[in-house]
């Protein structure tokens, strides 16, 4: 049984945003308009974050995609009261969007606010209908959504390979944001199996750089972060700047 | 009691009356009693029992898709003229319209009989590899002739999950639906 987990490599990070255009296309996210963004009711499964680090004229912009942690002690799953969010064996956070009666309490719950309620009905502009991709559900108004990683493409490559009587092989497959990233930043596979290039970064790199965002919470989020510390930047800040 | 006998009788009339065309359209929902509907009209009244029976052809002859995709897919046009541009189609109005629309580069807008909703993903070939039949859900398809196929099996979720239990499939709610 694997254990999806994804590392990324903020060093290797351009912010150049194709993650989140590339989630956006695979996993049929509707359009946010600028007024959606002024509402804070945007929907991005995936989203870059900036930060500023240093002063004028000594600035440097940095990014962090967001996608869903899939915490493995998720805060998001018990205080769904008709278990539409639960967490399957190969330890993915899933949002059943027929069983989401819409009370937002796992939005709530979420300190990555990585989970976004459709609070209208999804629109796209005529020329994009026919770019909606057919493995995925259109989720209707009232329910909640999230980062799935890219569960359809978890759910094709395990039928293939059950087809063809074999088991998953390391990194045969990988998630939209991974596969549109051209710095490679983004790394998707199986944290158990030894010889998956994200199991390797976990023992390797991790050690050395790695981060996860608000660890300290005990959730056990299966998303690695790599950061080399700017020494100039930690000198900044312990100044008081 | 008396007094309020009329009102009490009216109430229960309209209830009753009332309830008729409730149940009639429930009676008729296609989720509710998805093998109750009758069988829906097509462009085409293909029949399955000339194919399958008359010419002996394997469910997966025409519908390619069903060993190795999600979909059991319906065949393009060109795949039926393989054989009907050599069957004579003078004077059977089907047809001709299979071919009139051929011929003009229209195609065939089939109505779906078996509805999934949106939310449900089914992989038909990892039910076919698994060792299902095509019969096991969509019944004696082979000997249903004109006017057309007709739902026999419920494929509701209760329907999906006894079967999952009983087959030792998983009964995650993402493996359907996602």
């Amino acid at each position: 049984m694997p254990r999806w987990g994804m590392v990324i490599d903020l060093d290797r990070c351009t912010g150049c945003g194709a993650c989140v255009v590339a989630c956006q296309a695979e996993n049929n996210v509707p359009i946010n308009t600028e007024d959606v963004y002024h509402q804070r009711r945007a929907i991005e499964w995936i989203r870059l974050e900036r930060y500023w680090e240093g002063e004028y004229p000594n600035i440097k912009a940095r990014y962090i995609p967001v996608p869903c942690m899939h915490c493995q002690n998720a805060p998001c799953e018990p205080v769904c009261p008709v278990y539409a969010t639960y967490h399957t064996s190969e330890g993915i956070n899933m949002q059943v969007y027929n069983r989401c009666i819409g009370t937002r309490y796992c939005a709530i719950n979420c300190h990555w606010h990585v989970r976004f309620f459709n609070f209208w009905e999804p629109k796209w502009p005529d020329s994009l209908k026919n770019q909606l991709n057919p493995n995925v559900t259109v989720r209707s108004r009232g329910v909640m959504e999230k980062c799935t990683f890219c569960i359809q493409r978890v759910v094709k490559a395990e039928h293939q390979a059950k087809l063809e009587g074999r088991d998953l092989e390391a990194d045969e497959f990988t998630t939209a944001c991974a596969q549109a990233c051209p710095a490679e930043a983004i790394v998707f596979g199986d944290l158990d199996n030894p010889n998956s290039r994200v199991a390797q970064l976990v023992n390797s790199a991790v050690n050395e750089r790695g981060y996860r965002l608000l660890e300290d919470l005990g959730t056990e989020p299966s998303v690695y972060y790599l950061k080399k510390i700017d020494p100039e930047a930690a000198a900044e800040e312990h100044s008081g700047h | 009691m008396q007094r309020y006998f009329r009102l009490v009788l009216f109430a229960a009339v309209m209830l009753v009356v009332l309830a008729i065309p409730v149940a009639a359209v429930l009676a008729r929902s296609y989720f509710l009693a998805p093998t109750a509907q009758p069988v829906k009209a097509q462009p085409i009244q293909f029949p399955h029992q000339v194919h399958v029976q008359g010419m002996g052809l394997d469910c997966t002859f025409c519908h390619r898709g069903a060993t190795t995709s999600a979909q059991a897919t319906i065949p393009a046009l060109e795949f039926c003229m393989n054989c009907h541009k050599i069957v004579p189609w003078e004077g059977r109005p089907d047809l001709e319209r299979l071919v009139e629309a051929f011929q003009s580069g229209q195609t065939i807008q089939w109505n779906k009989v078996h509805q999934l909703p949106d939310h449900v993903h089914f992989v038909h070939a990892v039910h076919l590899n698994f060792g299902f039949q095509c019969a096991d859900c969509h019944g004696d398809v082979g000997s249903m002739g004109k006017p057309g196929v007709k739902q026999v099996r419920d494929l509701r979720m209760g329907d999906c999950l006894t079967c999952h239990q009983q087959n030792g499939a998983r009964t995650d709610c993402s493996v359907c639906h996602y």
